[in-house]
C-alpha cells in the first residue's frame, strides 16, 4: 500500500469511528487496523533512506535501476 | 569579405580572373579575351556562371539585416522573400533542408537578420542570398514558433486548467527526466535530501540540448512512464541560452508530458524562462530546485500530520467507548424500570385472581353447613344418586374437615 493510500485509509477509519451505528467490536478492530497503518506509515518516513537511481531499459523492454553517485 | 572583387573594368575591356588563381599584379590580357568583341561574345550561361563564381568567391557567408517582403512558401518547401531597406533589396531563398535550425518562417514586414551566402541563380540571372540562419530582431521568430505551438496545443484543449492533475501529497518515489550530469539533477537531489530524505529519485536520462534533444526527452518520459514505479515526474534542466532551452518548447515533448501516466512538474532554466513544457505540465516550477520543492513535502510536516492522525484515532475510539458505556448504563436503567413495572402488574393481577377464586370457592358454601361427597380415591365430586354404589366408601367434606363414610348396603 502506498503512503498516500495508507493515509486515506486512516482518514476513513477515523471517519467510521466517529460515525454512528458502528458495533463496538467492529470499532475495536478498526482501531487496531489504524494503529498498524500508523506504524507502517511512520516507519516509511523514518527508516527508509532515499536512493538515487538511473533507469535503464534493455532492448527487450526489461527495466533495471542502477545506483548513481552524484 | 574574403577578398576584393575578382574582376575590374580597364580601359581595354574586362579582365577575367575566372578561377581566382591569377595574380592581380600581372594581369594577362589575351588577344582574344572572351567577350572583348562581337566575334568573341560569350554565352549567357558563361556570364552568369562567372558572375556566380566571382560573387561567391568574394563574399564569405555573412549576416544581413533588413525587412522581409514578398514572402512565399513554395510547395516544394523552400521559402522565397526579399530583404529590403529604404533604398535597396536583395532576393533571399531558404532551402527546405536549411529550415531546420530556424524556429519559424518570418512574417511580412518583420525586421530580421539573415545569415547566408550571396550567390547568383544562373537560370534567372538574379543575385540572391542563400540563407541558412534567420532570426527576427528581439527573438521574434522564437516567440512566433512558440506561439504557434502553443496555439496548436491550446486548440486541442491540452493547456486547459481542468486537465492539470493534482500533485501527490506524499510521494515516496520521484522520477526525473534530465541529463544525468547536469546541474539540475544535483539541485533536485540536494533539495530532496534536505526536505524528505526518505524519498527515492529515479532518473530517466536524456540529452537536453542540441538537435537530438526533443526526441531523447520524449523517449525518456515514455520510458519512465512504462517503468511506472514513480508517484510524480520532474522534467527539466538548468539555465542556459535560449537555444539551449529550445527542446522544452518542442511540440513532441509537450505531447509526451501531456500523455504522462503520473503528474508532471516542469523545472526549466531560471525564473524568467517560460517554455511550452511549463505551459503543459501539471505544475510549473521556476527552476529545477523549485520543482523538487513542489514534488516533496517536508518530512517533519508529514510526521506532524501522522501524529495528529494518531491523536484523532485515539480520540475517536475513546469517544466511541464512552458512548458505549453510556448506552449500557441507560440500557440497564431502562431494564430495571421495566422489571419493576412488570412485577407490580403481576402482583395486581394475582390479587384480582385471588378475589375471584375466593368468590367461586366451595369452601364458602361449606361454611354455611353444606357438605360435599367425594370419591376417596379419585377425589371426584359425587353429585348424583347414580354416583353412589351400595357399600362403596366415600368422603364427606365438611366446613372443618373430612369424614370417611360408606353407602348403606341396601337402600
Amino acid at each position: 500500500m502506498s503512503y498516500e493510500k495508507r493515509v486515506e485509509r486512516l482518514q476513513e477509519i477515523v471517519a467510521d469511528l466517529e460515525g454512528d451505528g458502528l458495533p463496538l467490536d467492529r470499532a475495536l478492530k478498526l482501531f487496531e487496523e489504524g494503529i498498524e497503518i500508523l506504524r507502517l506509515a511512520s516507519d516509511e518516513l523514518t527508516s527508509a533512506e532515499g536512493r538515487v537511481q538511473l533507469l535503464i531499459e534493455s532492448a527487450e523492454g526489461v527495466f533495471e535501476t542502477r545506483e548513481i553517485d552524484v | 569579405m574574403r577578398r576584393s572583387y575578382g574582376s575590374r573594368a580597364t580601359r581595354s575591356g574586362v579582365e577575367f580572373d575566372l578561377f581566382g588563381s591569377g595574380s592581380g599584379a600581372t594581369p594577362i590580357v589575351a588577344p582574344a579575351t572572351p567577350g572583348s568583341s562581337p566575334e568573341t561574345a560569350i554565352q549567357v550561361a558563361s556570364l552568369t556562371e562567372t558572375a556566380r563564381a566571382v560573387i561567391e568567391g568574394s563574399f564569405a557567408p555573412l549576416w544581413v539585416r533588413g525587412e522581409v517582403s514578398d514572402f512565399k512558401r513554395h510547395r516544394n518547401g523552400h521559402w522565397y522573400f526579399c530583404l529590403r531597406d529604404a533604398s535597396a533589396q536583395v532576393r533571399c531563398v531558404v532551402w527546405s533542408r536549411n529550415q531546420r535550425g530556424i524556429p519559424a518562417s518570418p512574417d511580412e514586414g518583420m525586421e530580421v537578420t539573415a545569415f547566408g551566402q550571396l550567390t547568383v541563380y544562373s537560370a534567372r540571372g538574379e543575385m540572391h542570398l542563400n540563407v541558412t540562419a534567420l532570426d527576427a530582431i528581439g527573438d521574434g521568430l522564437w516567440r512566433k514558433a512558440m506561439e504557434e505551438t502553443r496555439l496548436r496545443l491550446d486548440r486541442e484543449g491540452l493547456l486547459a486548467p481542468e486537465r492539470k492533475r493534482a500533485l501527490p501529497s506524499a510521494p515516496t518515489r520521484v522520477g526525473m527526466v534530465t541529463s544525468p550530469d547536469g546541474a539540475a539533477l544535483r539541485d533536485v537531489i540536494s533539495v530532496i535530501r534536505r526536505r524528505a530524505p526518505h524519498v527515492s529519485l529515479v532518473v530517466s536520462a536524456a540529452t537536453v540540448q542540441g538537435p537530438g534533444a526533443p526526441a531523447e526527452i520524449v523517449a525518456a518520459i515514455q520510458r519512465i512512464c512504462r517503468f511506472g514505479e514513480i508517484d510524480v515526474l520532474i522534467v527539466g534542466r538548468g539555465g542556459g541560452a535560449r537555444e539551449d532551452l529550445w527542446a522544452f518548447n518542442s511540440e513532441a515533448v509537450a505531447r509526451a508530458i501531456a500523455e504522462s501516466t503520473v503528474p508532471v512538474i516542469s523545472g526549466v532554466g531560471h525564473e524568467i524562462d517560460v517554455t511550452i513544457a511549463d505551459l503543459i505540465a501539471d505544475h510549473r516550477a521556476a527552476t529545477p530546485s523549485a520543482a523538487a520543492e513542489a514534488a516533496v513535502p517536508m518530512r517533519s510536516d508529514l510526521l506532524a500530520a501522522l501524529r495528529d492522525m494518531s491523536d484523532e484515532l485515539c480520540a475517536s475510539l475513546a469517544e466511541r467507548a464512552s458512548r458505549a458505556r453510556s448506552d449500557l448504563e441507560s440500557g440497564a436503567m431502562a431494564l430495571r424500570r421495566a422489571a419493576s413495572i412488570d412485577a407490580e402488574r403481576r402482583r395486581a393481577a394475582i390479587s384480582a385472581t385471588a378475589g375471584r377464586l375466593n368468590a367461586l370457592s366451595p369452601l364458602a358454601t361449606l361454611a354455611r353447613g353444606y357438605a360435599v361427597a367425594r370419591d376417596p380415591v379419585h377425589k371426584t365430586t359425587l353429585a348424583s344418586v347414580a354416583d353412589f354404589k351400595p357399600g362403596a366408601p366415600f368422603t364427606l367434606t365438611l366446613r372443618d374437615g373430612d369424614v370417611a363414610a360408606r353407602v348403606a348396603d341396601k337402600p
